[in-house]
């Protein structure tokens, strides 16, 4: 399994640079079979990577600890579900299976191109994909195989981290990792409409499938990361800034910003030059993004450690940054347009300032992110910022993004009139103002919450109103009732809906985050039997304690009822669990959510006689923020599922 | 140049500044030195650290001088520098013990020195987990 394992890995290297290979040739000596050469071997190196990955599982499911990859992330009493998401546990597993994505890819895209009429434009986009995938091969066979043997085998493995034992941890690295890939396949598009001149619109459509695709992966991997770092890490929150959370979501922020301008392009073929520049940033904040977390240069929660990968990303990151550059800087004459935009109260300029905004939001993040870096290299000193500083610098952004994303669909194309204006305006801007009304007279004062409130609003009724309007209309057309209607209207005009889908995601995602962080109450205590701690709404009473064993573990349990004013409402369970394997301890979080809020319970410490130190939160409104997460990714899907006809520009 | 470009060319311009404030803003009050126990005793020149002000240490911690006291929630322990394991500092935490809180671990606890006392007392302590995965075995 070893050697064939091995062997694989060359043989898909070899067969990736084959590709390449033929695909230059393919381009240089404008050969159309020297092109489909090079898709041949594409799918061949595909078809190794595969095998190989098969052949790595394989050794997971047979306990090979002779395999120091093997034996370093996993052991014999490891669950058979998580020997298989071992795979991904570690650094070489996770290139591998970053290989494997971007080979299924790229088999992908040389399955929607077999009818492709224009040799040139595909030659170029697998020359891209073929070089990509060699650099991960490369670094698999020459500089971290997963298939390197010890030279004994231990009795068993050394288990996986209990911490990653988590069904969120399953599913939170390969959809990070598909979202990471995809970008590979817009931009090699996009170098390919760079190179042979054609920039028309026939790329940016295929680009912006790709990026949405990307985008949506990139989005569940961020939410599962979030929702996994709020039930596992037990510190209570789900986003803390940490420099690889800030490696995926500054590439998120640049593909949102392309997904809104690849539109104007579509529609009006202005933004050309934009366009190529948001794609480039993409990719290369991805790698960048990569070569930050894998090269120890930053200090990290996810302690990945200096692994020698970093000069190669960083190396990769400066080919492509420079070549994507000299691309843009040659066929700026081809893609320069004479359009200008008309108004800036026009849809088009709500969009352009969406665009600043977001980049603005990616360059205080990476700036932030890079801080200590900067400064030590300035200054000697290295001087770090926290949270704080994002919090600071990114959330009156973030409530001007959410501004703009009310006004944008309200405010036509090109120019839009006064009269056009206080048409859509007055409704939502009243319910906005309805809504800050109510919370100060709840007595609510603080100043952000408001104003997210106010915002959350304001752009939740534009999208309301909007579809009820486009109902109607249809209505007095067809006939048809209402309701019946309204998903068929979703469906027929999946485009524009998914979208509104996804910004009222965004809308409740805000109300999620606002409350939950903006109206947090918190408590902690130690308690004897019998003994109970008040938090927020909440009174928590100490029962019992158990010990027991479970699968690979022991769990030190106790049991809390929970009570709200008297009543009671059930009892939790917190615990802490110590794996087979492990040394330490892990906390395990006792949560009650309910639409109001959750109920959030660590226990810290357990004493000799059996008194448990407790921390308890209640995180209002919280659960918004999971469902909005949901509601992002299904109205990207819907976005792109393609419709039947184009429909005519209005 | 066409007066709408203008105008939409100010607004990116406005947005650019507010973001170049936010970031300076956000340096200066919230950006905090990162220091070893060595650094933070000898206080290098050039870095004049005010007596309230926040700063991040990192260091290991000393295996015989924890104290936790579970009731109150009071953790004192000494970190000592990496490099130089004669410089120590003590700390004291209000707060529960961190899960993998144990004899010589890499801390990074962020709050106030008093040079003084040599104490330092954090309101944040995170600890770095020891990779156990490059254990003894794993490295034969």
């Amino acid at each position: 399994m070893v050697v064939f394992g091995n062997l694989s890995q060359f043989a898909a290297l070899a067969f990736s640079l084959l590709a390449l290979v033929l695909t230059l040739l393919g381009v240089m000596r404008n050969d159309a079979r020297l092109a489909r050469g090079g898709a041949r071997a594409l799918l061949s190196a595909a078809a190794f990577t595969t095998l190989a990955s098969i052949a790595l599982a394989g050794l997971f499911l047979s306990d090979n600890f002779q395999v120091e990859y093997v034996a370093s992330y996993s052991d014999r009493a490891l669950p058979i579900f998580y020997k298989l998401t071992a795979f991904w546990a570690g650094q070489k597993g996770s290139l591998l299976f970053w290989a494997w994505t971007l080979s299924f890819c790229a088999v992908l895209t040389v399955y929607s191109n077999r009818r492709d009429a224009d040799p040139r434009t595909t030659s170029y986009v697998y020359l891209v994909l073929a070089g990509t995938l060699s650099f991960f091969l490369f670094l698999l066979c020459a500089v971290t195989s997963p298939f390197e043997l010890l030279s004994f085998t231990p009795a068993d493995g050394q288990g996986l981290n209990p911490m990653l034992q988590n069904p969120g941890m399953v599913f939170h690295p390969p959809t990070l990792f598909l979202g990471y890939v995809g970008f590979t396949v817009p931009f090699a598009y996009a170098v390919a409409a760079m190179v042979t001149g054609r920039s028309d619109a026939g790329w940016i459509r295929k680009a912006r499938v790709w990026n949405v695709l990307s985008w949506i992966f990139l989005t569940i991997g961020i939410i599962l990361g979030g929702q996994w770092a709020y039930v596992e890490l037990g510190w209570g929150g789900f986003w803390a800034w940490d420099p690889v959370e800030n490696a995926s979501f500054i590439p998120w922020l640049a593909s949102t910003a392309f997904i809104h301008t690849a539109i104007i392009q579509e529609r009006r073929g202005i933004m050309k030059v934009w366009n190529m520049v948001l794609i480039l940033l993409t990719f290369t904040l991805c790698i960048f993004g990569t070569y930050l977390v894998r090269s120890g240069v930053l200090q990290s929660v996810h302690d990945f450690g200096a692994t020698g990968l970093g000069g190669y990303f960083l190396a990769f990151t400066i080919v492509t940054l420079l070549g994507g550059i000299y691309l843009i800087a040659e066929s700026y004459h081809d893609l320069k347009t004479p359009h200008v935009l008309e108004s800036y109260l026009s849809r088009e300029s709500t969009f352009l300032f969406n665009n600043v905004i977001l980049l603005a939001l990616a360059f205080a993040t990476l700036f932030g992110t890079v801080f200590p870096i900067i400064s030590e290299a300035f200054t000697g000193n290295k001087v770090t910022v926290g949270p704080a500083f994002f919090n600071m610098v990114n959330t009156p952004l973030f409530l001007l993004l959410l501004l703009i994303t009310g006004i944008c669909p309200l405010i036509g194309w090109r120019k839009a009139s006064a009269s056009n204006l206080r048409r859509n305006f007055l409704r939502p801007a009243i319910f906005g103002l309805v809504v800050l009304a109510l919370l100060l007279g709840f007595g609510i004062r603080h100043p952000y919450a408001l104003i997210a409130f106010s915002l959350c609003g304001f752009v939740a009724a534009t999208i309301v109103l909007e579809f009820v309007a486009a109902l109607r209309s249809r209505d007095k057309q067809s006939g048809e009732s209402f309701w019946s209607a309204g998903p068929k209207l979703l469906w027929r005009l999946r485009r524009r809906y998914g979208g509104h889908l996804v910004h009222f995601g965004l809308v409740l995602m805000v109300v999620g985050i606002t409350g939950s962080t903006a109206f947090k109450q918190q408590a902690q205590g130690t308690l004897k039997r019998g003994e109970t701690l008040q938090v927020g709404r909440y009174e928590l009473r100490y029962d019992d304690f158990n010990v027991y064993n479970k699968f690979n573990r022991t769990i030190y349990g106790a049991q809390l009822s929970v009570f709200n004013g008297g009543e009671p409402l059930g009892i939790l369970e917190t615990q802490r669990r110590v794996y087979v394997n492990a040394e330490q301890p892990t906390t395990e979080v006792a949560l009650r959510t309910t639409l109001r809020d959750d109920l959030y319970v660590t226990m810290p410490g357990i004493g000799r006689n059996e008194e448990i130190t407790l921390k308890a939160a209640v995180n209002p409104l919280l659960v918004w923020g999971w469902i909005g997460g949901a509601l992002m990714v299904v109205g990207g899907v819907v976005a792109i599922i393609p419709e039947r006809k184009r429909r005519i520009a209005s | 140049m066409k007066r709408s470009n203008r105008k939409i060319l100010i607004g990116v311009l406005i947005i650019g500044l507010a973001v170049g404030f936010l970031i300076v803003r956000g340096i200066s009050t919230t950006s905090a030195y990162y220091l070893t126990v060595a650094e933070l005793k000898e206080s290098p020149t050039g870095l004049n650290l005010g007596a309230e002000e926040t700063v991040r240490v990192g260091g290991d911690v000393v295996a015989d001088s924890i104290a936790y006291d579970q009731q109150a929630l009071r953790l004192a322990f000494e970190l000592r520098d990496q490099q130089n394991p004669a410089a120590t500092i003590r700390v004291s935490y209000a707060g529960p013990k961190p899960d993998a809180f144990e004899p010589d671990v890499e801390v990074l606890a962020e709050g106030i020195y008093r040079r003084g006392d040599n104490l330092f007392a954090a309101d944040n302590l995170l600890v770095k987990c020891p990779s156990k995965y490059s254990s003894e075995e794993g490295s034969k």
